[in-house]
């Protein structure tokens, strides 16, 4: 038996795929939004997902759980696989998906209903508490990842909705990670949040990456810079470039990609 | 001066441009204090040597602004990729210059003392040749940041051999003169550190250099480099072989 050798903290050679995604093409309509783009995402690893507004980065992340079902006007053609297996088959069960793919979103859109009650609703829609102390430990659990449960543990019964912005995306957070999915999406989730807030999210981010696959929508560089491992770059619809975040950063390979992080007219 | 198209965020711009021309002055700077510490040996102008002395301290000044023009570069703007090369490289390249500054201001003073000392002759023309040298290498390594001449800034790199050859030459030269008259040992211990200041001066010069090709190309030029100088291990520049 070999010693495990050093590896730097943004290693990520070692980890497997978790979601592969081949010649992925979105239509709207007559819009081509996604074009023929293939990529590996990483188990427990970080991913963010950049590029300027409409370049497809939401519309690409929305695939995952197939969101874009919703959308009459979508039309997906490639293959996403999580696991190996094939999400678009006929087979799979949105919902049951969604269960495994969990979402956050640009606005926080609680529920309404009490705040234990939000954190609750996936977790015995999908049997995973046998009793209600059961129930309690996992909305506990749920809200203490969500970095929320100080503010919140004494008013459970509290709508959700009338927490402040910064508490409500927490709590959706906190909602998205009680059915404890294998994929995390987050579609900006911290535009709407305060730098402490933002801070505290990427601490989550960064403790979630040891169990999950996190994919992150930004358009915040920095934030993409500080808690991703790797860096996809999307402009009108391709993927430009994916790598490391650290080289995506410090010495990215493609024109494009330069002018979008250095802040450049592209 | 930018190799790209324009930042969005125009005082970006204008902050680059504002790093990079401080480090050209200082480069500038610097070239003079090379040329006029060398003018002053030969010429035994201790008006001259004086002023090259005074004249590090505008240097030094320099060098403080530069580092907190870039520390706030750095904490404003949050430079990546070329952004954050070049606010590295010019951080490194007034580092190497002040050092520069320094060798000069040493020639300075050590002309100073030689100057009340009977001339040697022949070292300090040769001294001021191989200054001449360095000086131009300077210049074209700082063409070639401004123009991101990669190329340049290897032709930089690989005259720095020569430089190290004439400091082989000046030190057997040096040698030889001790050794003939032990009278002229207090001068030409002055004119080998001078010698060896200005093969420093070459090194820094050469570190500059690798700047713009890290600029350039985003990584550090790892071609070998050939060893040329050898006093410090070969014994054919030992006093013994000389007396042969």
């Amino acid at each position: 038996m070999y010693d495990t050798p050093f590896r730097a903290e943004r290693d990520v050679s070692a980890k497997d795929t978790k979601i592969a995604a081949r010649e992925v093409q979105v239509y709207y309509g007559d819009t081509h939004a996604i074009k023929d783009v293939s990529v590996d995402i990483l188990d427990k690893t970080v991913t963010a997902f950049i590029g300027p507004s409409g370049c497809g980065k939401s519309t690409f992340l929305r695939c995952i759980n197939r969101m874009n079902d919703t959308i009459d006007i979508a039309r997906i053609e490639g293959l996403i696989e999580i696991d190996g297996e094939d999400i678009y088959d006929r087979r799979v069960d949105p919902v049951q998906l969604r269960a495994k793919v969990g979402m956050v979103f640009q606005k926080p859109n609680p529920f309404p209903k009490s705040i234990y009650d939000n954190v609750a609703y996936g977790p015995k829609i999908h049997g995973l508490a046998k009793n209600k102390a059961e129930l309690d430990e996992i909305v506990e659990k749920a809200l203490r990842r969500g970095a929320i449960w100080d503010e919140v543990k004494d008013r459970l019964d509290a709508p959700g909705t009338g927490l402040s912005g910064g508490q409500q995306q927490r709590l959706c957070i906190a909602r998205a990670v009680a059915t404890e999915p294998e994929v995390l999406l987050m579609d900006e989730p911290c535009s709407a949040l305060d730098p402490i807030a933002t801070g505290q999210v990427e601490e989550l981010i960064d403790e979630l990456r040891q169990d999950y696959s996190v994919v992150i929508v930004t358009h915040s560089m920095q934030q993409a810079a500080r808690v991703s491992q790797k860096t996809a770059f999307f402009h009108l619809g391709n993927l430009v470039e994916y790598g490391d975040t650290d080289k995506i950063f410090t010495n990215p390979q493609d024109s494009r990609t330069e002018s979008y992080i250095t802040g450049r007219i592209g | 001066m930018s190799d790209m198209n324009r930042h969005i965020l125009s005082a970006f711009d204008r902050d680059l441009e504002g790093i990079q021309a401080m480090i050209m002055k200082m480069g500038g700077l610097v070239e003079t204090q090379i040329r006029d510490g060398a003018k002053s040996l030969e010429t035994r102008d201790e008006e001259l040597a004086e002023q090259v002395r005074q004249g590090d301290k505008a240097v030094d000044a320099l060098e403080d602004s530069l580092n907190e023009e870039a520390a706030r570069v750095i904490a404003l703007r949050a430079p990546a990729a070329s952004d954050l090369r070049v606010v590295l490289s010019v951080m490194r390249m007034s580092a190497n210059l002040e050092r520069i500054g320094d060798l000069a201001k040493n020639m300075a003073k050590r002309t100073s003392v030689l100057s009340q000392l009977q001339p040697v002759n022949g070292s300090a023309s040769s001294l001021r040749r191989m200054a001449r040298d360095v000086e131009l290498m300077l210049k074209d390594s700082l063409d070639a940041y401004i123009q991101r001449d990669a190329e340049l800034a290897r032709d930089v790199i690989a005259r720095d051999s020569e430089i190290d050859r004439m400091y082989n030459t000046l030190f057997r030269e040096i040698l030889t003169f001790m050794l003939e008259d032990p009278r002229n040992i207090t001068a030409c211990m002055h004119l080998h550190f001078i010698a060896k200041n200005i093969e420093r001066m070459g090194d820094h010069v050469t570190s500059i250099a690798e700047q713009v090709i890290f600029v350039v190309t985003g990584a550090a030029d790892d071609l070998p480099r050939e060893k040329v100088d050898r006093t410090s291990f070969d014994p054919k520049y030992s006093v013994q072989d000389s007396e042969e």
